[in-house]
């Protein structure tokens, strides 16, 4: 019931956007068919070209012709390449997936740790230094942190590839040496922001009277914190990490360009560059879709994780 | 207990505060509706200070809060010296306000900890931009030393002198009804006694007029004339404030008296006798008497009539079916 | 309300200060131009005529970085007063009016937020052209739903307050109250966004910069000069490291100014402050005679250090009790009743020293370290807490939380814990103990949460029972079955019990024994009857007279005690209660006044009182009619 209720907000949600976006987009200045013909072109051909496109008819028809096709799961062709814009997603997909999950591996990997360790020693060295190493890696832009880990890794030490990609099906091992650069770029912010949140909550549910109570039944620390301090503690985490995972979608066209990995964020550069509004288009749907859909499972796995949920 | 009825009810021109049939309602999630008043009359004669005293839940704190529209109730009437407060809206409501005023259960939140204690007790004032300055008078009459406490900050003093600003800040306005909402409840003992003795002495002073609110029965026979008992949104028990207290009648005063250790002073049967259980929720009360699912003396009929409030004695009303008789 | 900052803030504001400083004085300060090739030579390192070096063009870095301060800073500034402006005024019309507006407000910025931000901010940028308004228009536009939704919260959390409820009780306008009541509360939450705003939004600027989509050659941007100098990575290093840590060191410091002003207001940071080690100044443990009785507690001390002052929240506290025996500490909040008991069973935050004895049947605990102390406090002492609402873990079930003292402790099976468990919540009342495991304490009443925190402090069947408060938190019709539980299993189990309490009439009916604190002082103790029937300490007798009584006659004129209790970290001399003792002479003010040697019946006064006063009514038939 509930479920279907989220569903239905969400599909809501997912259709204003896409119209919003489709507006905005074709409101701006810039003509594809200047794109494609060049300035030269005479009205005519001109014309011709934006009967062809379909680019002759009314914004909303455009927009319904368009969301008819998404319905159907076909995001439009290409004016600029005359490629279908689904095709060219899905080929760039997987690596911006990887490059995600294989970040967040690395975020939460190092976060949760370092989370734990700094709030058990609250105020200690320990932990005034690990909140001074994760206020450094928040305030790194990530273009900057990667230019520095490619300085380093890249070019000092010739470790890793600078730019470039293998993709899995190919060679794994290479896969893995051209994604762990990347991946612990994009990390690297986020487990900061992981840490940092991690710590200050479990420091406040530390100060719970069920705590000290487990305390007064002769429990362990080690017990208190992992059974009993660290599940409440969790779900701020995992908001933090559903928010992220959607706002990540869109910023790892940063990264994509530093590292010329051939993912859906540099794909939307380029169109951007090119004037390909329906690929352009097409990354804004992806991005949101996964979003959306990423918030939605969060919302699951918190009412998993919190009793409190369940029933509201 | 679950009564409802206005026989109780007083002729208009010898009351000050009317209230008749209270209902207030807020929506809980999910389509369902908390019942927190359900048809709550009362009135009070100017001077008089009428005690209402329950557990949480029973809607007091609403029924104090729907008095000076905060939200307005559901349904029901709620007259100031024949004055219809439910029938004003904006600017019209907001005129009336000088005449009710409140104070809250705590001291800490009800005082904005970015003003300093001048600006907040004199804040009345300047809204209804009444001349002179009254402030000084004002904190001295509520027991604060002006030149030290009028520029300083909330947190810079006790919960029981916040409490005494408070009471300046509704004071100022020279109110007829104060509503006071658990004022002491969050006070240790010393201090209570204190704000107890205070108010007292202002009702002479200020000659007001005081709903006096509190889940502690001692404190609420302290200090008033008469006390109404409600449960779970519904009146039990209205009577003088002794007499409430030797002659209970109502199977749940009976029960509340006899939870407090000592019982004061009546030689009633023990508590657990007199009431089991929790109370329900106020989302989905019990039919008929409200209090039959913890009553002792519960019969059939209690869940499908519900009581209506009939006199018992002199000035003492009653919302059962099966009343204690002594 | 009132806390330090700290250095590090002080330095990162200055470093702002510098960077907006040569930002706006870029054109006098003396260096070449940011276009000026061949101010010196091509890709150069640090020297005295270019304290950056050049780039690849010769052009002098730092020169570059200061113009691109410019752009940073003054896009940051433009993006944030543009957010803050559309999304404050919103934001509080969200939080103030609720209901139907919030709802369409928030419905929106839902929306809004599902837009991927910077994919737009890169389209529009290219499409209506890279130059400082758009860039600063789009970036303000995308930050407007974050301010919406900080400012909605910070002033969702003032408008439920009681001051704004009070505002309107008084009759004051909206407008006003929104200036008035919620506008300053909710500008520190707001100003430290601003900060943390802006380093967001330099960052985002600096990745426009980064793909070419900002203000466009030649004008220089930190992003822009980052791009450009990973080319020469490899042969200059420095070109790019230049314009990366200013822009790191911006940004920190825009994040540590925002972040510190955020924990000005944050409850939940408080007292996290970096914990100085006390001055190990150890207190007197002066020895004493092991007795022959269940607990003995001997000059039990509780320290604090603070900034203020040594805290001496209990001060030479000593009591013994037996099997099958209640002691009930009394005193107002503030004496170190609460405090008392948490030092006996050794459970006090880290900033605290104690000293003294305490002895569970000849063992003394204090001389036990930690890992000693948890048998002891899993099996031989139990603990209940004030309010039930918060001593049960939210998040796991009421079966495993009590099964769980079960196998730590006694190692238990799961299935023997289970039946032990099923058996435990029978024996304080839960109807249906069963399906009462699977379920999570926010579907239980208070009442019900209360008698599951009996259960699990009686599940290893300790020897002493401490109860903190066990009913404050309760109705008054709970609060009678409750006590009444716990003087059944008292009898029940052999245990003694340990209440803390601040109810005069409810000691004065559950409790054999009792202890009157003041100050972090026992001032007197004895037999609950008789401390109440004829209190000897001025106190005592003056918190009797303060409690109202039901048998009082209406309007009855409460004894006051005037003035507040004493500041623990300085306490006057002589007597703590003197200043507000009506019977205090001279000698009071100068020598604190020792326990009295009566053993059944001591006090601390130089003054008592006869001992005769009529307090024998309800508080004696209270005690009297104990155990009902």
């Amino acid at each position: 019931m509930i479920v279907l209720h989220r569903l239905a907000r969400l599909l809501v949600v997912l259709v204003v956007v896409t119209f919003l976006s489709f507006v905005l987009l074709n409101l701006l200045p810039g003509d594809p068919v200047t794109q494609i013909l060049g300035l030269s072109a005479t009205e005519e051909s001109r014309a011709r070209l934006r009967q062809e496109l379909g680019l002759d008819q009314p914004l909303l028809v455009r927009y319904l012709d368009w969301l008819g096709g998404l319905a159907g799961g076909d995001f439009g062709t290409s004016y600029i390449t005359r490629m279908p814009v689904g095709a060219e997603l899905a080929e760039r997909l997987p690596v911006t997936l990887e490059l995600l999950v294989a970040a967040q591996i690395v975020a939460l990997g190092l976060a949760v740790p370092v989370g734990v360790a700094a709030a058990r020693r609250a105020g200690r060295a320990l932990d005034q230094a690990l909140t001074a190493l994760s206020f450094a890696l928040l305030s790194t832009p990530v273009f900057v942190l990667g230019v520095l880990l490619i300085l380093l890794f890249a070019v000092t030490w010739r470790v890793v590839p600078a730019t470039g990609w293998t993709s899995l099906s190919v060679d794994l091992g290479w896969n893995l040496t051209s994604v762990v650069l990347p991946a612990v770029t994009l990390g690297c912010g986020q487990f900061a922001v992981y840490a940092r949140l991690l710590r200050t909550d479990l420091i406040a549910t530390l100060q719970e009277d069920y705590i000290t109570l487990a305390r007064a039944r002769g429990l362990s620390p080690r017990r208190i914190l992992w059974r009993h301090a660290l599940r409440p503690s969790a779900i701020t985490l995992i908001t933090a990490v559903g928010l992220n995972l959607g706002a990540l979608i869109g910023g790892t066209v940063i990264i994509e360009t530093l590292f010329g990995l051939p993912g859906v964020g540099r794909l939307i550069v380029d169109s951007i560059f090119s004037r390909d509004y329906l690929t352009v288009q097409g990354g804004v749907v992806l991005i949101s879709v996964g979003y959306v859909v990423v918030n939605f499972a969060v919302d699951l796995v918190y009412a998993a994780v919190d009793p409190r949920i369940r029933r509201a | 207990m679950a009564g409802s009825g206005t026989a109780h009810l007083r002729p208009d021109d010898e009351v000050l505060l009317r209230v008749e049939d209270l209902v207030v309602e807020f929506p809980a999630g999910r389509g369902r509706t908390v019942r927190a008043v359900s048809g709550v009359s009362f009135d009070l004669a100017r001077g008089e200070t009428l005690g209402i005293v329950g557990e949480s839940g029973c809607g007091k704190s609403s029924a104090a809060r729907a008095l000076v529209q905060l939200p307005p109730p559901r349904s029901g009437s709620v007259r100031l010296d024949g004055l219809e407060l439910t029938a004003l809206r904006g600017e019209a409501l907001r005129r009336t306000r000088r005449r009710l005023q409140m104070i809250f259960q705590d001291p800490i939140s009800s005082l904005n900890p970015r003003r300093r204690v001048r600006d907040i007790v004199g804040e009345g004032p300047r809204v209804w931009q009444l001349p002179g300055d009254r402030v000084d008078e004002v904190l001295e009459a509520v027991g604060l030393d002006p030149a030290t406490a009028a520029e300083r900050r909330p947190h810079e003093f006790s919960g029981g002198q916040c409490q005494r600003i408070s009471i300046a800040r509704a004071l100022i306005l020279d109110p007829e009804v104060v509503i006071c909402d658990e004022p002491v409840s969050a006070l240790d003992v010393s201090v209570q006694a204190q704000i107890l003795g205070l108010l007292e002495d202002l009702k002479d002073r200020y000659r007001l007029t005081l709903v006096f609110i509190a889940h502690d029965l001692a404190v609420v026979k302290n200090v008033s004339d008469r006390i109404l008992v409600m449960y779970l949104g519904k009146v039990c028990e209205l009577a003088p404030s002794a007499d409430l207290i030797s002659r209970p009648a109502h199977p749940y005063t009976r029960a509340l008296i006899a939870s407090i250790p000592g019982g004061g002073g009546l030689d009633l049967p023990p508590a657990d006798t007199l009431i089991s259980g929790e109370p329900p929720s106020p989302v989905d009360p019990p039919s008929g008497c409200r209090f039959r699912t913890r009553c002792p003396r519960a019969a059939p009929r209690c869940a499908t009539e519900e009581p209506h409030i009939r006199q018992v004695g002199d000035d003492h009303w009653l919302a059962c079916h099966f009343p204690v008789k002594e | 309300m009132r806390r330090r900052l700290g250095f590090g803030v002080w330095l990162a504001a200055g470093w702002i200060g510098l960077v907006l400083l040569a930002a706006l004085l870029a054109d006098f300060l003396p260096f070449a131009r940011y276009d000026e090739t061949l101010a010196g030579p091509p890709q150069s390192g640090p020297s005295a005529a270019h304290p950056f070096g050049t780039d690849g063009l010769g052009r002098d870095v730092l020169s570059r970085v200061v113009y691109g301060a410019r752009v940073s800073l003054g896009v940051g500034l433009g993006a944030v007063l543009l957010g803050l402006g559309v999304g404050a005024p919103l934001g509080i019309l969200a939080g103030y009016r609720r209901r139907a507006t919030d709802a369409v407000i928030m419905a929106v910025n839902d929306v809004a937020q599902a837009f991927p931000a910077l994919v737009f901010a890169l389209a529009v940028v290219a499409f209506a052209g890279a130059n400082l308004r758009n860039v600063l228009i789009v970036l303000g536009v995308l930050g407007v739903p974050s301010w919406v939704r900080l400012i909605r919260g910070a002033t969702l959390s003032f408008a439920e307050r009681e001051f704004v409820l009070a505002a309107r009780v008084l009759g004051t306008r909206d407008r006003r109250i929104l200036w008035r009541e919620i506008l300053p509360n909710v500008a520190v939450p707001a100003a430290s966004y601003a900060f943390i705003g802006m380093a967001v939004v330099v960052v985002a600027e600096g990745s426009l910069a980064f793909l070419g989509l900002s203000v466009q050659a030649p004008t220089p941007t930190w992003g822009g000069l980052i791009n450009e100098g990973r080319t020469l990575m490899e042969t200059a290093p420095h070109v790019v490291l230049a314009p990366s840590v200013v822009m790191f060191l911006t940004v920190l410091s825009f994040n540590l100014v925002g972040d510190r002003l955020r924990a000005l207001t944050d409850v939940r940071e408080i007292g996290l402050e970096p914990v100085r080690a006390p001055a190990a100044l150890p207190l007197p443990t002066p020895t004493h005679p092991v007795r022959d009785t269940l607990l003995q507690v001997e000059e039990l001390r509780t320290h604090f250090v603070t900034p203020r002052g040594v805290v001496k929240a209990v001060d030479g506290v000593s009591f013994t009790l037996d099997r099958g025996r209640t002691l009930a500490i009394v005193g107002e909040s503030g004496s170190g009743k609460s405090m008392l008991i948490r030092s006996v069973l050794g459970l006090l935050p880290g900033t605290s020293i104690r000293g003294g004895h305490v002895y569970l049947s000849g063992d003394d605990l204090t001389a036990y370290g930690p890992a000693e102390m948890r048998p002891v406090l899993g099996r031989r002492l139990g603990t209940v807490f004030q309010d039930p609402m918060t001593a049960l873990n939210p998040v796991r079930t009421i079966g495993t939380q009590v099964m769980e003292p079960l196998r730590v402790h006694l190692r238990m099976s799961r299935r023997q814990a289970r039946a032990e468990a099923v058996e435990l919540l029978a024996s304080v009342g839960i109807p249906d103990p069963v399906r009462m495991l699977r379920r999570y304490p926010h579907q239980l009443s208070g009442g019900m949460r209360q008698r599951v925190t009996i259960a699990m402090a009686l599940s290893c069947r300790p020897d002493v029972l401490f109860a903190d408060e066990p009913t404050t938190a309760l109705d008054v019709t709970i609060q009678a079955q409750v006590l009444r539980l716990l003087h059944r299993l008292r009898a029940e189990r052999d245990m003694a019990v340990v209440l803390v309490s601040h109810d005069l009439s409810v000691v004065a009916q559950w409790a054999d024994e009792v202890i009157v604190m003041y100050a972090g002082k026992v001032v007197e103790r004895g037999p609950a009857a008789e401390v109440f029937a004829r209190p000897r300490m001025p106190y005592t007798e003056s918190l009797l007279q303060a409690a109202p009584r039901l048998t009082d006659p209406v309007h009855h004129r409460l004894r006051v005690i005037p003035g507040r209790p004493p500041d623990l970290a300085h306490l006057p001399a002589g007597c703590a209660f003197h200043a507000r003792c009506p019977y205090a002479r001279e000698r009071c003010e100068l020598e604190p006044p020792p326990l009295s040697e009566d053993h059944h019946h001591p006090y601390a006064c130089w003054y008592p009182r006869p001992g005769t006063t009529a307090e024998q009514d309800v508080r004696t038939t209270g005690a009297d009619s104990r155990g009902r």
